[in-house]
């Protein structure tokens, strides 16, 4: 008896269609690029048009179903990305850099990148085509503020069922609408996002022009923005930012900062001119606070410890908390040497993989609000172990969340923590097979560092390294954590369960 | 003075036994027995029939009538039948409401009655008084919130036991000129004996007034204070039933930063509860629970109020309680015979929700003026909210050499702060200025400003 699948697979396929054929547009971006600086250009048209045409002919081919609902908004979701990331892999197998040629590692970066991890397999950055440079930090930028909300704000077509296809993709338990329609909030979102983006581009470049830093010109400029804003972490020089001024990595952790706090509250603080709306949001206060804590003690083992002092001990602390935290993945230094002079220090970073940032912004990992609300839920259970009959809500600021909510928190946090687990000991098991030296400590970072987002590990894939030692299963395996975490892991894992596929 | 009165249960009927003898009621009810009962007890007329349609209001008599008091038990039809006695008539309107949300909708101003009672709350504020705390009554709010306008009724004095009652004695009884008045308030208004007085330096404050206080919101809190006749030691309340009424219990008792446990059986309506106010402890569990009262120590109470909906279980309940060792315990009753059952049980107070709310009705029946809001409004007194013009002719005057003109300057709002201000300020332009005046001078200060 043939088991009947109650997923639309046809309406679902339909919608990836559409959505990888206008993902196409974005393979113009780096052409202009590739032919200014006399750059073989034909890489991108020709990946371009191959992402078109599958697009095109999906739709095609399942024309006439076009009713999506809540358990197609999974599929949708997890396979655009996919297959997105495929596209972007595609040109860089074309572009005939030696470092990516292989599709397994072409896939992990084109994965790293759209998914904002910031985690690399290219060994040395900077021997790469200017053109291909800039678009792999593109690749971060447009996958940052998500590929269905940018869809949503410029597509017609999404608007039916836009806001469950949103929620699936955009980070946090809970979206939260600017305004009536969904499409108007994301386009507002998307306006923001842009804004400072470009302002963050204006600041970077004018240290350049001034002389503040000489290294920062406007192609350096543009390519950290595109990489601080989506918290990704893809950088253009072979010692991430290290070899920047002060200044410029103050800017960056500014706005690495503000890249990991929620777009909405932004967006009312900032465009509607509420500034109390930041202090009266307890989310925003416990990650300033977490960020500011996290910094100080940093600061303080690294001075201690005497790998740095004065200005320099305070700028590397802050700066590797914002940048870890949020998920960015930026190296001021090379902090693989601290598992030795500083194992502080080294845990530190590897425990900062997991805050993440708030929800609603382009952050990764757990998010500050569900260790809010876990928070809350520990503190009510030890109450409620003295007064069985106390009864009260969980409220994130002020507001009670219903209990369905918070278990599925719970169930988040754990399902986070079991995978992680689970792909620490495959890496570690797929490590020893082929003779890679990985500690276990490496292998749990890296697992943490791939889920979460977040871009650099220990060992090996330390902040100056890559990942290219990994042996082909572990990259593949690590290419699933980036998705999964990027998704925040229920709509790629729901689509395992047989309760998904059944009526 | 003709009257309607809608509704012959037990509010009405307490309405209607306070003023029949003076005055001409009609009754109106869907019920013929309780009419008839009713007009066999009392000489009123009854009219049967839905008091919320044109016609058996017109057969009542509205267009004749001075007052119409809408006291069914449903607040719609109670809330249509007045907006139809506007329109039918001058009739002033009093409507009974269970809904605190409609309370707050008439207090600003966007239900259009002349008076509104909540017998939840005003259980509440009767609970509230025999715990030995007069619930101030906050009648208005200006400037964000800087400004408040309360009202006391002021008790008598003499102190609870174990109460040090300084701060009420420094304040009441004393000339005003040497009364302690908290700082940033003032005393606009002393009602006497039906009578309005406007204060002076030599006149004083005396147990039984009821006065109205300008001033910020931490003098309108002590002044809560001093009514309370001193630092109270009751701030542990346990509220047993979390309905409407036990709700509104909570919400004033909070409001006065006592604690407050709720606790209430329905799962659901607990957990509802807790949501509304965070600042509560709220438990599921039953008042006859013995365990749950051992657990959470509930003997150690300062006090415990029964607000179930049965009388015998309030009753059961409070008996129970009275075993584990609380020491003051208040039933709120249903009935009118049990009133006497439980204080003859050896309850310490019993209030009955619906005689509260009849009492409060026949108050404003009496005069209209009196009443807070309705006298705010009604044709003695004004809050005024001006803005003082640059070619006024007070500015730059110090306050003690303004003319005394029966109008008092309760407060301004300069910059966005409010300042209280005393004998050396002085008025500067653009100012807000909150002004306590008699109506028939609201032409004279407007132009003085």
């Amino acid at each position: 008896m043939r088991r009947s699948v109650n997923v639309e697979v046809g309406a679902s396929l339909n919608l990836v269609g559409a959505l990888l054929k206008y993902l196409s547009l974005a393979f113009l971006f780096p052409i202009p690029l590739a032919i200014g600086y006399s750059e073989r250009w034909w890489p991108y048209a020709a990946a371009g048009a191959v992402t078109l045409l599958a697009g095109w002919g999906l739709e095609k081919a399942t024309h006439g179903k076009e009713r999506v609902g809540i358990r197609e908004g999974f599929l949708v979701v997890a396979l655009t990305w996919l297959l997105g990331s495929v596209a972007i892999a595609l040109s860089y197998i074309l572009s005939g850099e030696d470092q990516l040629s292989r599709p397994v590692d072409a896939l992990f970066e084109a994965m790293s990148g759209m998914t904002t991890t910031g985690s690399s397999v290219v060994s040395d950055v900077s021997t790469l085509d200017r053109s291909l440079s800039m678009w792999r930090q593109f690749t971060q930028w447009f996958g940052g503020m998500g590929i269905i909300v940018l869809a949503l704000a410029v597509l017609p077509r999404l608007r039916v069922g836009g806001r469950q296809l949103m929620e699936s993709e955009a980070p946090g338990p809970e979206l939260e609408a600017l305004t009536a329609s969904i499409r108007d909030t994301a386009r507002r979102l998307w306006l923001l996002y842009v804004a400072l983006t470009g302002l963050l581009i204006l600041i970077l470049a004018s240290f350049g022009w001034t002389g503040v830093d000489a290294r920062m010109g406007l192609f350096n400029a543009t390519a950290y923005a595109f990489s601080a804003m989506p918290t990704g972490g893809f950088g253009i020089d072979a010692r991430s930012v290290e070899p920047y001024a002060p200044a410029s990595q103050w800017v960056l952790a500014l706005f690495m900062t503000i890249a990991g706090a929620n777009f909405a509250l932004l967006y009312r603080a900032f465009v509607r001119r509420k500034p109390v709306a930041l202090v009266r949001d307890e989310e925003f206060r416990l990650y300033i606070g977490v960020l500011v804590l996290a910094s100080a003690v940093l600061a303080a083992i690294l001075w201690d410890a005497g790998i740095s002092a004065g200005e320099e001990a305070i700028r590397q602390g802050a700066f590797q908390t914002v940048s870890i935290m949020t998920t960015t993945g930026f190296a001021s230094t090379d902090f693989n040497t601290w598992v030795i002079a500083a194992p502080a220090a080294a845990m530190l970073i590897v425990a900062l993989m997991f805050p993440g940032g708030s929800a609603g912004s382009t952050a990764g990992s757990i998010k500050i609000v569900r260790h809010l609300v876990i928070g809350r839920v520990l503190r009510r259970e030890l109450d409620q172990a003295m007064h069985p009959e106390y009864v009260a809500p969980v409220r994130v600021n002020r507001i009670a969340i219903d209990e369905r909510t918070v278990r599925a928190v719970i169930a988040f946090v754990l399902l986070y923590v079991g995978i992680f687990v689970v792909g620490a000991v495959l890496l570690l098991l797929d490590a020893h097979r082929v003779d890679l030296e990985l500690s276990p400590f490496d292998a749990l970072a890296a697992s943490a560092t791939t889920l979460g987002n977040v871009g650099p590990a220990f060992g090996v894939a330390g902040p100056m390294g890559s990942f290219e030692p990994f042996s082909d299963v572990s990259i593949g395996i690590m290419t699933g954590l980036m998705w999964i975490g990027r998704l925040e892991i229920v709509p790629v894992v729901a689509l395992l369960t047989r309760a998904y596929w059944r009526a | 003075m003709k009257i309607v009165v809608l509704g012959a249960g037990q509010v009405g009927a307490t309405i209607v036994e306070a003023l029949h003898e003076d005055h001409e009621v009609t009754v109106i009810d869907l019920d013929a027995a309780r009419l008839q009962a009713m007009s066999y007890r009392y000489d009123v007329r009854a009219v049967k029939g839905n008091g919320a349609t044109r016609r058996v209001l017109q057969d009542a008599g509205i267009d004749r009538a001075a007052l119409m008091i809408a006291c069914t038990s449903r607040d719609e039809i109670n809330l249509v039948a007045a907006m139809l006695a506007k329109n039918l008539s001058d009739a002033q309107t009093i409507v009974r409401t269970s809904n605190p949300e409609y309370l707050e909708a008439w207090r600003e101003r966007q239900i259009e009655v002349d008076f509104m009672v909540s017998s939840e709350l005003e259980t509440a504020h009767a609970v509230s008084g025999t715990i030995g705390v007069p619930a101030a009554k906050q009648t208005d709010v200006f400037a964000d919130g800087q400004v408040q306008i309360v009202e006391f009724d002021v008790p008598p004095g003499g102190s609870t036991p174990g109460a040090s009652t300084d701060a009420y004695d420094e304040v009441i009884g004393l000339p005003l000129k040497e009364a302690r008045v908290p700082a940033d308030s003032k005393v606009a208004c002393i009602i006497r004996a039906d009578r309005m007085l406007v204060p002076r330096g030599d006149g004083s404050i005396l147990p039984g007034d009821r006065i109205i206080v300008i001033g910020s919101p931490d003098a309108a809190r002590e002044w809560g204070r001093i009514m309370a006749r001193g630092d109270r030691l009751l701030d542990d309340v346990v509220v047993f039933g979390a309905g409407a009424t036990g709700l509104a219990i909570a919400r004033v008792l909070l409001d006065q930063r006592i604690r407050v446990r709720l606790v209430e059986s329905n799962e659901d309506r607990a957990r509802e509860v807790a949501e509304e106010l965070p600042e509560a402890r709220v438990y599921c569990a039953t008042g006859i629970d013995v365990d749950f009262l051992e657990r959470e120590r509930i003997g150690q109470a300062h006090a415990a109020v029964f607000a179930m909906r049965e009388d015998s279980k309030n009753l059961y309940a409070a008996m129970l309680a009275k075993v584990h060792g609380i020491g003051f315990t208040i039933g709120i009753v249903h009935e009118p015979v049990s009133v006497g059952v439980f204080e003859r049980a050896g309850i310490d107070v019993a209030v009955n929700p619906r005689s509260v709310t009849a009492e409060e009705i026949v108050r404003f029946a009496h005069d209209p003026r009196l009443r807070q809001l309705a006298m705010l409004e009604g044709d003695r007194f004004e809050i005024l909210d001006l803005t003082v013009r640059e070619t006024s002719k007070l500015v730059r005057t110090p306050f003690k050499s303004l003319p005394m003109t029966g109008s008092l300057i309760g407060a301004i709002v300069r910059d966005g702060a409010a300042i209280f201000p005393h004998g050396e300020d002085q008025l500067e332009p653009g100012d807000r200025a909150i002004i306590f005046t008699e109506s028939r001078r609201v032409a004279e200060v407007e132009k003085a400003l």
